[in-house]
């Protein structure tokens, strides 16, 4: 028995990727140091502040918390992939607009968890965004701003 | 973390053999969100990790069986609390599983692994006590069904023997009208593990079950059939005597997240809480008035 | 638009995008293609003797490169710190806190060094260790620094690192209608910056060069220097900005250890910690407050008297400064007819202590607005008015012979008062609370600026100050762009690396605005002299016919550009115009016990509501107000949002946050897990910002600092309105619901 590498073909950000990945490297490990995808964070490691935060199948996941090797036939999401073709995402315009952003390490991760709950459920009210964002630690900013940016996108919704 | 050997069976009899080799030790993935945080930590080091997640026989399905739900193995917390079934039928296990960790831990966390965790805190497990869960196990000895309530043995420790796992989860529906609120206590408001927590549920035959978590070495089962926990019980004093009765039998310890007379106080008050909830929705399906 | 409307605008923030993109490269994202990884080995409680590090076994793991123990190193072992070399590179004899390394493992992937430390073998012995302020001031507890470190110093056989006392007046003699005595404590609490720490070396030709989200470059520049015992201009540092700073990656930790290596090894090495790792590495000095005021029958303040005693680490990094900043101005904003603060720092075996946001006052305050608010209980008036009759008025010294009071700080008073309707009916289980905040900001410190006006008009700003998320390179841009009279979009600002950028004192005591911000000004004052010179040549008239306003230089025959003023100047060859300022503020003073007077003073008004579950304990704070005295916010959003931002962080160490040691000095909730720090459904419904800004500061257009003050006084105010909806008295943070339980189930049986 081997603890050798493991074939996964994964799809990051649109793009179809074949690497051999060992089995204890987490995805976030994958993200940051072998497709070299930084925008992703790492913080606890243990999937309790949610910097690593990224979108498997569309929905929000640790990074941290996730095998590479599980990612076979799996679409991932990251940071990265938000913007398209030079154009913010609603929610990256919208963070920058009302302030919420300031060291900025949270806010990827931040942003992914927004981009989930509004993608499943457009018209949040404040305690369900505050339930999807639960996950997400920032310890610049006192939420507050985060909270109206998430709100702005889900009021322009039509 | 320290390598290991990564496997994914296809079926439950690939997966057998390989949690049959003597010679090595395997844990088994479902969603990891307690398993890779223990391999980070060093507290376990197999030497396979076997990943469920592929295995033909154990799904992600919610299921109707006669008399009540079937959760799959690989159900999570998110489908869970998303089912509609389970939000009319099981409001408190709803609650819980609303409660284990945020948005990204209930994506992959199972509700097989969090019972399989078996953490005296799990938030999931008093809830599906006072549902009456049954744990449908399988093995190289074949399969078994054990109740919830015989389930774990120790903090971290269940009747699973080496080479079983569990392949699904039953939760009878109530087979009276039932009222049920889960409760627990927190250090802050935001995601947490828990002080203690404990769910109650009143049939409308007076019966109360009661179960509570973080307060002894396992998760445990009360029920009073005396009829002082009925919906509409009037005798303040019977009443409370009973829920005294009922939280007799918690051992709760000091640690980081709380002393042990804390503990035991926020018993008390959080079963009355659960009571006084429990028995409005009971009443609110009964149509009655409050006492 | 005008160049005076970039000033007082909340400008977009310079580098959000890049932020919200992922694009921004923080320290850890940077690639080194040949760097080294780095894994410490640090043992399982405070304080061991080391008796014998084996590393055969982890040499033995494929791409080990090295496994550096104290051995390797030079004997006496080399020690650094910013204001005592008292901290060894590894650790040397024993450890002397939970969490300093005892060897270094240096490999070619992070799996090998991971896999090599966990092999290296240290057989170690538990030794008593100095856990608590009563510990340290135990005459028969060990001694945490060996007395050799303190040649000279008397009071070296003792954990007494400094003492000071401040004062006026006569506390014995003042006669006081009424006493109010109390013990008040504030825990152990960590930073938890969202980035870990992160130190990467390499050797260049000069000498070496570091990597590190560092706040204060030039500091770190000179202890390396110090350390390696090279002169400065060889070591460089670049240090990108901060995944959040607070004061936690102010002071050197471990850059001279990857210094050391990146040397020894020829190559990049890399060391980024984990977040537990980052825990036992910063924390904020915690402290027992002894406080004695008395007050006159109207509430005004007669005397205090204060004790407060801090527990700094094993390591001093800048600890003494923290407590004789702080014990310095304890008595907070208010007249103080007598005075006496007895204050010590006192060595333990304990994570170095470092600055933490506020660096000091915090703990301060938590004491000194405690006791007002008990004597406005006692006394039977409101406490905002006891408050009011106690403050001093603009211009009227407090302390005497220094910086005055230099605000109208009744006006954030009533701002605060009537934003969180302070005389509005409550509900049951809620209360109320206010509490001033003062902190000293800068004394005797020095900023550097250098700005490029570029041959196209457009400008360059090298600054040293770090933009860790207060939003500094946009602050700083601003006045630049303002004083030009070019767009910010045009400004580019450096920052960060020692080597392009001029001295700056640090990124601390809300200093930047003003020291770093006048310092810009000047460097562009600097560029409008020369303008002028090369303007009057170039077209041979006289210097007082030509008149240089931002962005436009005015000609008797009429107004060019900067940039036509060059092209006239210069001709073909081209070049650029460079101006350096520099701020000193009110210079160095040997005599006054800090140094120099505060440049200005922080002040901060923080009311809060809270409902507490009297059966739980649990606090839910629903409403916080701060009225902070700015002087001219530059960039409104920014400086609200810094507010709020200390406001939710002091939420944090006032009912929840706490790093707790078991007997043997190891931190028991290490790690996110089980230290709690608060999330976005822990903040109150309404969090609301008041900007007093009445352009009386001594920065640019009369700007103040800010940013520390909504971390200041919010623990009192949260202490008060607890008292007032649970009807207890809390005298140690943090309130969490088991310690309000207690002390709701305590006032209970005293009083039925």
């Amino acid at each position: 028995m081997s603890t050798a590498n493991v074939p996964v073909r994964m799809q990051v950000n649109g793009r179809s990727l074949d690497l051999e990945i060992p089995p204890q490297h987490t995805l976030l490990d994958v993200l940051r140091d072998t497709v070299r995808l930084t925008g992703t964070k790492e913080c606890c490691s243990e999937g309790e502040c949610g910097a690593c935060t990224v979108l498997v199948n569309g929905q929000a996941v640790c990074s941290c918390l996730v095998l590479g090797v599980e990612m076979d036939g799996q679409q991932i999401t990251t940071i990265e992939g938000l913007a398209s073709e030079g154009r913010l995402d609603p929610l990256q315009e919208a963070f920058v607009s009302t302030g919420a952003v300031q060291c900025g390490f949270c806010i990827p991760g931040m942003i992914m968890a927004a981009r989930a709950l509004l993608s499943a459920k457009p018209k949040p009210t404040r305690a369900e965004v505050q339930e999807a964002l639960v996950g997400n630690l920032c310890r610049c900013g006192g939420y507050s701003r985060i909270l109206d940016a998430v709100l702005l996108v889900a009021d322009s919704h039509r | 973390m320290r390598p290991f050997t990564y496997l994914r069976p296809t079926s439950l009899d690939q997966m057998m053999t390989a949690l049959a080799d003597p010679d090595a030790s395997a844990a088994l993935l479902a969603g990891g969100t307690d398993l890779i945080v223990r391999l980070r930590r060093g507290h376990v080091r197999p030497a396979m990790v076997v990943d469920t997640k592929s295995v033909r026989d154990l799904n992600g399905d919610i299921i109707a069986i006669d008399g009540g739900l079937r959760f799959g193995a690989r159900v999570t917390m998110t489908a869970l609390v998303e089912d509609a079934r389970v939000r009319d039928r099981f409001e408190a296990l709803v609650e819980a599983a609303s409660v284990v960790g945020s948005v990204q831990i209930r994506n992959r966390a199972t509700l097989a692994g969090n019972v399989c965790n078996a953490s005296p805190a799990a938030d999931t497990v008093p809830a599906l006590l006072v549902y009456g869960a049954r744990v449908n196990v399988v093995g190289p000895a074949g399969a078994r069904v054990v109740r919830l309530a015989e389930f774990f043995t120790g903090p971290g420790r269940t009747v699973l023997t080496r080479g079983e796992l569990v392949a699904s989860i039953d939760l009878p529906f109530p087979t009276t009208a039932a009222g049920a609120s889960f409760g627990r206590v927190t250090r802050r408001r935001g995601v947490d593990l828990a002080t203690i927590n404990l769910c109650g549920l009143i049939t409308s035959d007076g019966e109360a079950r009661f179960a509570f978590g973080a307060v002894g070495p396992t998760p445990f089962l009360r029920i009073d059939r005396t009829g002082a926990l009925a919906a509409g019980a009037t005798d303040a004093v019977a009443r409370d005597a009973a829920l005294r009765t009922m939280c007799g039998a918690a051992r709760p310890i000091t640690d980081v997240r709380g002393s042990r007379e804390y503990r035991a106080a926020m018993l008390a008050v959080m079963t009355g809480r659960a009571w006084k909830v429990a028995e409005s929705r009971l009443r609110g399906r009964m149509g009655t008035r409050p006492a | 638009m005008s160049a005076a409307d970039w000033i007082g605008r909340s400008h977009e923030r310079v580098g959000a995008r890049d932020r919200v993109t992922g694009a921004l490269r923080y320290t850890a994202d940077l690639s080194f293609d040949a760097a080294l990884h780095v894994k410490l080995v640090h043992l399982g409680a405070a304080r061991l003797a080391i008796k014998a590090i084996d590393r055969r076994k982890a040499l033995e793991v494929p791409g080990v490169a090295c496994v550096l123990a104290a051995d390797d190193l030079p004997t006496p072992m080399p020690r650094y710190g910013p204001a005592f070399a008292d901290r060894p590179i590894l650790a040397t004899g024993e450890t002397k806190f939970f969490g300093e390394p005892v060897a270094a493992v240096v490999a070619a992937t992070k799996d090998a060094a991971e896999a090599a430390a966990a092999l290296v073998d240290v057989q170690a012995e538990p030794l008593p260790a100095v856990l608590s302020v009563e510990q340290a001031l135990d005459p028969q507890s060990p001694l945490v620094q060996e007395p050799a470190l303190r040649p000279g110093d008397a009071l070296a056989n003792t954990n007494v690192l400094r003492e000071w006392t401040f004062g006026w007046g006569d506390t014995a003699a003042a006669s006081a209608h009424l006493v109010i005595e109390h013990e008040y404590r504030f825990p152990m609490v960590t930073h938890f910056a969202i980035e870990p720490h992160v130190f990467i070396a390499a050797p260049d030709g000069n000498g070496v060069t570091i990597w590190t989200p560092t706040q204060h470059p030039f500091v770190l520049q000179r202890v390396i220097a110090a350390a390696l015992k090279w002169p400065i201009a060889r070591v460089r540092i670049v240090a990108p900005d901060p995944g959040g700073g607070f004061g936690g990656k102010g002071w050197p930790k471990f850059e001279p250890l990857l210094a050391v290596l990146a040397l020894r090894l020829g190559r990049p090495v890399r060391l980024v910690l984990t977040l537990e790792e980052t825990f036992q590495n910063a924390r904020r000095t915690s402290a027992r407050i002894h406080a004695r005021t008395g007050f006159d029958k109207d509430g005004r303040i007669v005397s205090q008297e204060l004790n407060t005693d801090f527990l700094i680490g094993a390591y001093a990094d800048i600890g003494v400064r923290v407590v004789s900043k702080a014990s310095y101005a304890a008595c907070g904003p208010y007249r103080t007819p007598n005075a006496k603060v007895t204050a010590r720092a006192l060595l333990s075996h304990t994570t170095p202590s470092t600055a933490f946001r506020g660096f000091g006052t915090p703990q301060a305050s938590w004491a000194v607005e405690s006791q007002l608010t008990e004597a406005a209980g006692v006394l039977g008036i409101d406490p905002v008015e006891i408050r009011r009759r106690n403050l001093p008025r603009k211009g009227e010294a407090f302390i005497p012979n220094d910086t005055p009071a230099d605000g109208d700080w009744s006006a954030a008073l009533a701002s605060a008062e009537r934003a969180i309707d302070w005389h509005a009916p409550l509900a049951k289980n809620r209360g109320r609370g206010i509490a001033l905040g003062l902190k000293s900001s800068s004394t005797a410190s020095a900023s550097l600026a250098i700005v490029r006006l570029h041959y196209d008009g457009s400008v360059s700003v090298m600054s040293g100050t770090s933009d860790m998320g207060q939003g500094a390179r946009t602050v700083l841009a601003q006045i630049a762009g303002k004083e030009l009279g070019v767009s910010p979009d045009r400004v580019v600002m450096t920052m960060g690396d020692t080597s392009i950028v001029p001295y700056d004192s640090s990124t601390s005591a809300s200093r930047s605005t003003v020291f770093m911000g006048n310092a810009v000004i000047k460097a562009c004052a600097h560029i409008r002299r020369q303008l002028h010179t090369v303007a009057a040549r170039a077209l041979g008239v006289v210097e007082s016919r030509i008149e240089v306003a931002a962005g436009e230089v005015r000609t008797p025959d009429g107004v060019l550009s900067y940039a036509e003023v060059m092209q006239a100047g210069f001709g073909p060859p081209r070049g650029e115009i460079i101006g350096i300022g520099e701020e000193r503020g009110g210079g160095y003073i040997p005599t006054h016990p800090l140094g120099g007077r505060p440049e200005f003073w922080e002040f901060m008004c923080t009311a809060v509501e809270v409902e507490v579950d009297p059966e739980t304990g649990m606090v839910d704070v629903t409403r916080i107000v701060l009225a902070s005295d700015v002087g001219k916010a530059l960039n409104p959003q920014q400086v609200e949002a810094q507010d709020e931002g200390a406001a939710v962080m002091g939420v944090g160490h006032s009912i929840m946050e706490e790093l707790i040691l078991d007997g043997t000095g190891r931190i028991v909730n290490l790690g996110a897990m089980d230290y709690r720090i608060p999330t976005i459904q822990d903040i109150p419904r309404q969090l609301h910002s008041v900007l007093i800004q009445n352009e009386d500061g001594p920065g640019p257009y009369g700007a103040k600092g800010a940013g520390e003050g909504g971390i200041l006084g919010i623990a009192g105010a949260i202490g008060a309105a607890v008292n007032q909806a649970a009807g207890v008295a809390m005298r140690e943070l943090p309130l969490t619901p088991e310690r309000i339980w207690r002390a709701i189930q305590s006032a209970r049986a005293e009083f039925g």
